[in-house]
């Protein structure tokens, strides 16, 4: 029996990249870094105009509330502290560096100094904020304060190697070419939160990647942890959903994994935490699946953090048809780009090019025709017609009576929808209202 | 186009900026209508090769009309003209398959009219009509013209234009009388009786459900508790001392049953969203049908039972609302 969850659907997959070996993305010429890469607090730079900066060097801090440092990803000078409007709506100061192609490392860079067993929970939270880690599915949020929270708590540490988006291959292909780093980031967790068991969940459709997870966790011989075989169906790798496929367990409505003792950790989120354990390395780079129908060349590209998407896209080839819509993050719950030289984030897993064709998806047919297909397929078993219905009506309270603040926005409902209803778009404007009463 | 040379994208080049999911599965309005007509499709011929031309004329004016009706509605009322999502022919079709090929040809379009302007256009148009619009305008047309809607051709008897029909007993006038229909079972459920152009053959029409349960555009729910309620029913309280299993058979087969568990009260706007919704409402579309069956002053009884439920549809959905991931099932009431 796979683990599995009620509702959801299975998405055409796409994932045409998966064969395809990690290519490692020359040094740009210059990188633009955001001190803002997910939620929390904005760092602020700790280096001025002209400095000279090593890779992995601190060039932002965030001295209060939540946030981690940002670091440089490539060593050179620093040409500019500029501002720049993001897709989120708000305005983000980069930091931009130009390459002196030497590829100089910072001396902060270097294995941390005791072995595992010695190391108190306390010092790899502190690890895992000063390498600047932020979780890498795409939601960032910073991983010192997801383990922080769990110290003591959790008995089940999860490694989402789901990756139930289509189009994405990069976690399979890291599970492929660094598998033991993901089995070794997983051992540094549980050792820190004290947690007894550790699962690596893995969706079924990545046979060569459990085959060999399985073999390197034999090879250490860990009694504590295993690889569970999920079935594959989106949104399988929703925190939310992965805990119940494993633990039948239900994340009570407004509360965190660690509320049902679980703490989940993305696939290269885990990889970096050993990175930084093992090697001192801070998060500088991170593997994007470039894919969609416009890329002359799909590939999974290691791309320092700061290369603008274009560079990334010519690196692949270019474009074989004019581009319609470039998606940062899947296609089911990546963000529409306007800006083509913006920079690769922490959070950047994706980067697909779709052309007009594929943007045709967007059509509404028809008016809702109450056919019941958001209400199936719905993982978090809301009716979505409903909901879209109401905000159509402004009846904001009654969608809330719903459950419209259950919503995760995972999309499923308006991949069904035979009428092309923005079916998350109305949610989203009515959890946005609601907010705003309150 | 030389293959070296990227594609530029210029910055005038307008991207498309909108809100996720960016992915969506190959289904269309459109789609799903197209597989209820071709769903409807073995039936039809049925119809037509059991009553002859007539029938291919009566339902012909019946798509043509509501079509037609749908197209000026929408122009009068300066609405978008959808015609291309293909709901308006499959009204046309369904209305045109619930009526004798021996109707006169003002009864289809009269019952188009009435379909498409006052029970769908009227409502809002496609997703707000609260009625099953074929089966609302059976039901204006039974009142209206009740001698000519009730005047059925026995099979094979072909009809010319402006010939009245010699009426023959329908299946259900002989189990309404306490009697087993002349017909036998065989012949029930190939077809070979009088009535309805669409409604006779219950081969047919099982082809055409299977087609849509295969294809996933109708859900097992709603043909599964309608016509085992209506099983149950007729297995209990047989007739007229036929015995049981016969009279169960036979009021299966007979009727506009096949057509109404399988394409007219799975009809997405007027049956509910829930599992639980679509179960109970089979159950209240087939015990209608039975009590109607034998209480009414009519011999049939499925346009009304599905018109009724159509009407529940709404209080079935909130009624049957799922639990939602991590809440308990009732929240109590939230305080301030």
């Amino acid at each position: 029996m796979k683990f599995t969850f009620r509702g959801g659907t299975h998405l055409r997959e796409h994932k045409d990249t998966a064969s395809l070996a990690t290519v490692r993305l020359p040094d740009p010429k210059t990188v633009a870094i955001p001190l803002s890469q997910h939620i929390g607090a904005h760092a602020t730079p700790t280096v001025a105009v002209g400095d000279t900066v090593l890779v992995g060097q601190v060039i932002g801090e965030v001295t209060e509330g939540l946030g981690c440092p940002v670091h440089a990803s490539i060593s050179g000078t620093v040409k500019e502290i500029r501002k720049r409007d993001t897709v989120q709506g708000f305005l983000v100061q980069d930091i931009v560096i130009e390459n002196d192609g030497r590829h100089a490392f910072c001396e902060s860079v270097k294995p941390w100094h005791k072995p595992l067993a010695e190391t108190t929970a306390e010092e790899i939270v502190s690890i895992v904020r000063n390498a600047g880690i932020s979780g890498l599915g795409g939601a960032t949020f910073p991983t010192y304060a997801k383990l922080q929270s769990a110290i003591g708590k959790v008995h089940t540490v999860i490694v989402n190697c789901a990756e139930c988006e289509p189009y994405i291959t990069a976690n399979h292909r890291l599970l492929l070419e660094r598998g033991e780093t993901v089995v070794e980031g997983l051992e540094i967790v549980m050792h820190a939160v004290g947690a007894q068991t550790g699962i690596l969940a893995v969706e079924d459709n990545k046979p060569d990647a459990i085959k060999l997870l399985q073999g390197a966790i034999a090879a250490r011989g860990d009694q504590r942890m295993r690889v569970c075989v999920m079935k594959t169906k989106y949104p399988q790798g929703d925190e939310r959903q992965l805990i119940y496929s494993l633990t039948k367990k239900e994340v009570p409505f407004g509360k965190l994994p660690a509320d049902v003792g679980c703490v989940i950790l993305n696939a290269e989120t885990s990889s970096a935490i050993s990175r930084a354990f093992y090697r001192g390395l801070p998060l500088v780079s991170r593997i994007v699946t470039v894919a969609g129908d416009c890329i002359r060349e799909p590939k999974n590209v290691r791309a320092p953090l700061g290369v603008s998407y274009t560079e990334l896209i010519e690196f692949c080839g270019g474009y074989v048809k004019p581009l319609k819509k470039l998606v940062s993050g899947g296609p089911m719950m990546g963000q529409a780009q306007w800006d083509l030289h913006a920079p690769v984030t922490k959070g950047t897993a994706a980067l697909l090019a779709f052309s007009e064709e594929y943007d045709r998806i967007n059509t509404e047919y028809s008016a809702c025709l109450h056919c019941g297909m958001c209400v199936a397929h719905c993982p978090m078993h809301l009716m979505p017609n409903y909901l879209a219905q109401f905000t159509r009506e402004h009846k904001y309270e009654e969608a809330e009576r719903m459950g419209v603040m259950s919503c995760v926005e995972c999309g499923t409902c308006a991949y069904n929808c035979p009428a092309g209803v923005q079916i998350v778009q109305y949610i989203r404007t009515t959890k946005q209202a609601l907010r705003k009463k309150r | 186009m030389d293959a070296k040379q990227p594609i530029a994208v210029k910055a005038h080049d307008l991207l498309t900026v909108s809100p996720s999911p960016h992915a969506r599965r190959k289904i269309t309005t459109a789609s799903v209508m197209q597989d209820v007509l071709i769903a409807l499709l073995p039936a039809t011929i049925w119809g037509i090769y059991v009553f002859g031309l007539r029938a291919a004329l009566v339902v012909l004016t019946c798509v043509v009309s509501c079509v037609a009706f749908e197209a000026l509605t929408q122009i009068a009322l300066r609405r978008t003209v959808t015609v291309a999502d293909c709901s308006a022919a499959v009204t046309g079709l369904l209305l045109g398959l619930n009526l004798s090929p021996a109707v006169p040809f003002y009864v289809p379009v009269v019952g188009s009219a009435f379909a498409i302007v006052v029970v769908k256009q009227l409502f809002g148009g496609l997703g707000k009509n609260i009625m099953n619009p074929a089966l609302a305008a059976r039901v204006f047309l039974m009142m209206a013209w009740a001698g000519q809607m009730s005047l059925y051709p026995a099979a094979y008897d072909r009809v010319g234009p402006g010939v009245d029909a010699v009426a023959s007993a329908t299946p259900l006038v002989a189990l309404k009388q306490g009697v087993l229909p002349e017909a036998s079972l065989f012949e029930l459920f190939l077809g070979r009786v009088g009535g309805c152009i669409g409604e006779v053959s219950v081969l047919m029409l099982l082809i055409g459900g299977v087609y849509l349960l295969v294809r996933r555009v109708i859900s097992w729910q709603i043909p599964v508790s309608f016509l085992g309620t209506v099983a149950l029913l007729t297995l209990l309280f047989p007739q007229g001392g036929i015995d049981n299993v016969t009279f169960m058979l036979t009021s299966l087969c007979s009727g506009g049953l096949m057509l109404g568990a399988f394409f007219m009260a799975t009809d997405y706007v007027t049956s509910p969203v829930t599992s639980v919704g679509r179960l109970i409402y089979g159950v209240g579309c087939g015990a209608l049908v039975v009590f109607l069956r034998y209480f009414s002053g009519y011999n049939e009884g499925v346009s009304f039972a599905i018109l009724i439920m159509n009407s529940l549809v709404w209080y079935l959905d909130m009624a049957t609302k799922p639990r939602i991931f991590g809440k308990a099932r009732r929240e109590k009431q939230q305080k301030g």
